[in-house]
């Protein structure tokens, strides 16, 4: 499988965010996921898996505790899908 | 700047509780009465969220047990097994939960939490990969952290998908796979399908641990939990458990049918570097493991409170998170009502649970309750008029709301 571009990437982020982002927050790659958008922990994992489960990948709870922001969510599905 | 300034949205989370009433995550009770009965101020509260499954903290052999214990051996231990010793009792429990099990090693802990942040973070090392359910624990996840093994989470109670992570993960290079599940989830109450987990785990290399901390006493013909009720407990390869469920003390402790087990008390940090159960707590349970053993009569009226208060439930049209169990979680529309009518609850004799975001699945806002063999068919029948009585006191309770958060 060809590795998705960064903004591909990013659109299906902002998908699968809707349903934790019920105030319309805008979604930006400098969003703190947790901070900004104040999607709960457990919400995290949720979206985690939704997109381990697009692209075929597994990304470790050790990763995820690491990611702020929506953009380095990017940036680990990017490398994730590269490998 | 104050260190404190990060918990100002916990804060304010806090402090709306706290306008609708009393603390939900700090209630104090002025006396325990028994089993079943606390008291707050003049009020006698009936108790459906203490988790005491078999109703045992009340019995009197359990209790002339833990005070025989502090008889023998006083009121400490003063210290780490590995440091200052082992008392003849831990010997004791241990021996009787491996023989109750079917298992040649059972460690015992000193608490719950502890036994599992141990064992996990024992027996995964920096080259294997843990594989948790999508709703585990607590104290499984921080397990996972004191490792250097990577962890991945499946969805909740799916062998289908734990399979598909399995395969995605391929090889394990130098490392296996531990699988770590429960037996009963302790919000929603619902109950995993050992069976598969198992088929599943072993048919990738893997190890299964299961926690039976809500199950152990509760399920099976001889009160071993879920994996016994399923007839694969010969099969599990690690299972976990606490004392301050069903065997009414504190405490925990871990079994496998693996012997190499027992090489881990020199090497679980939580377990080598605090200081051991008390005689009073490690007697109370080894009186209390023997009741479980021989419990079926505790078993039977538990199941038929949990049939009773399900359906009576279920008839009044609440949204139930599971099948009936000892664990009963309704589900609320959200945090503001579920305090709302926790309070409510309260001030009207009946305590549970309140249960939130992220300490629930799927950020679900929860009335959980919990049942005791001790509960009688007219406790539950009790329970059952207050959550009727609540819901016809829907519209007054929102008018107070809306007045005490305006205020």
């Amino acid at each position: 499988m060809t590795s998705p571009a960064p903004e591909s990437i990013f659109e299906k982020i902002k998908e699968l965010l809707k349903p934790y982002n019920p105030q319309n927050r805008p979604i930006l790659l400098h969003s703190g996921i947790m901070s900004d958008l104040e999607v709960d922990s457990v919400a995290v994992f949720d979206l985690v898996m939704g997109l381990e489960d697009f692209y075929d990948i597994s990304i470790p709870m050790e990763m995820v505790s690491d990611i702020k922001t929506v953009g380095e969510l990017v940036n680990a599905v990017k490398q994730l899908t590269s490998e | 700047m104050s260190l404190f300034d990060k918990y100002a949205p916990l804060k304010a989370r806090v402090d709306i509780m706290m306008k609708m009433g009393r603390d939900a995550l700090g209630v104090e009770f002025d006396d325990i009465l028994g089993t079943t009965r606390g008291r707050i101020g003049n009020r006698e509260i009936i108790l459906a969220g203490t988790n005491n499954y078999l109703g045992l903290t009340f019995d009197e052999d359990c209790m002339a047990a833990a005070v025989d214990g502090i008889t023998r051996h006083g009121t400490g231990t003063t210290g780490s097994r590995i440091a200052n010793g082992t008392y003849a009792e831990h010997v004791d429990l241990e021996k009787s939960l491996a023989e109750h099990l079917g298992m040649p090693s059972c460690i015992v802990f000193t608490t719950g939490y502890q036994t599992n942040l141990s064992a996990i973070s024992g027996l995964a090392g920096d080259k294997d990969v843990i594989f948790i359910d999508g709703d585990a624990h607590a104290c499984i996840i921080d397990g996972t952290r004191l490792t250097g093994a990577s962890t991945i989470r499946f969805r909740h109670n799916s062998p289908e998908d734990l399979d598909k992570r399995l395969r995605r993960q391929g090889e394990i290079e130098g490392g296996h796979a531990l699988v770590v599940i429960e037996g009963l989830y302790s919000m929603f109450g619902d109950v995993a399908p050992v069976d598969e987990f198992i088929d599943v785990t072993h048919r990738h290399g893997g190890y299964l641990f299961i926690d039976e901390a809500h199950s152990y006493g509760v399920f099976g013909p001889t009160g071993c939990g879920i994996a016994e009720q399923q007839g694969v407990l010969d099969k599990v390869d690690f299972i976990s458990g606490t004392f301050s469920k069903s065997l009414a003390s504190v405490g925990g402790f871990c079994a496998s049918r693996h012997s190499e087990f027992e090489l881990l008390r020199k090497v679980m940090r939580p377990y080598m570097f605090t200081a051991s159960a008390t005689p009073s707590n490690i007697c109370a349970a080894l009186a209390a493991v023997e009741k479980v053993k021989t419990g079926g009569h505790l078993r039977d009226n538990l199941a038929a409170r949990a049939k009773q208060l399900h359906s009576g439930l279920s008839e009044m049209g609440f949204d139930l998170c599971s099948d009936a169990s000892p664990i009963i979680a309704v589900r609320r529309p959200n945090e503001a009502v579920a305090a709302m009518e926790w309070n409510w609850l309260l001030e009207n004799g009946v305590y549970v649970n309140l249960a939130v975001p992220p300490g629930t699945p799927q950020s679900s806002s929860l009335l959980r309750i919990s049942l005791s063999a001790a509960h009688t068919e007219a406790d539950i029948n009790a329970i059952l008029t207050a959550f009727k009585s609540m819901k016809a006191a829907q519209g007054q309770m929102m008018q107070d709301m809306s007045a005490a958060l305006s205020a």
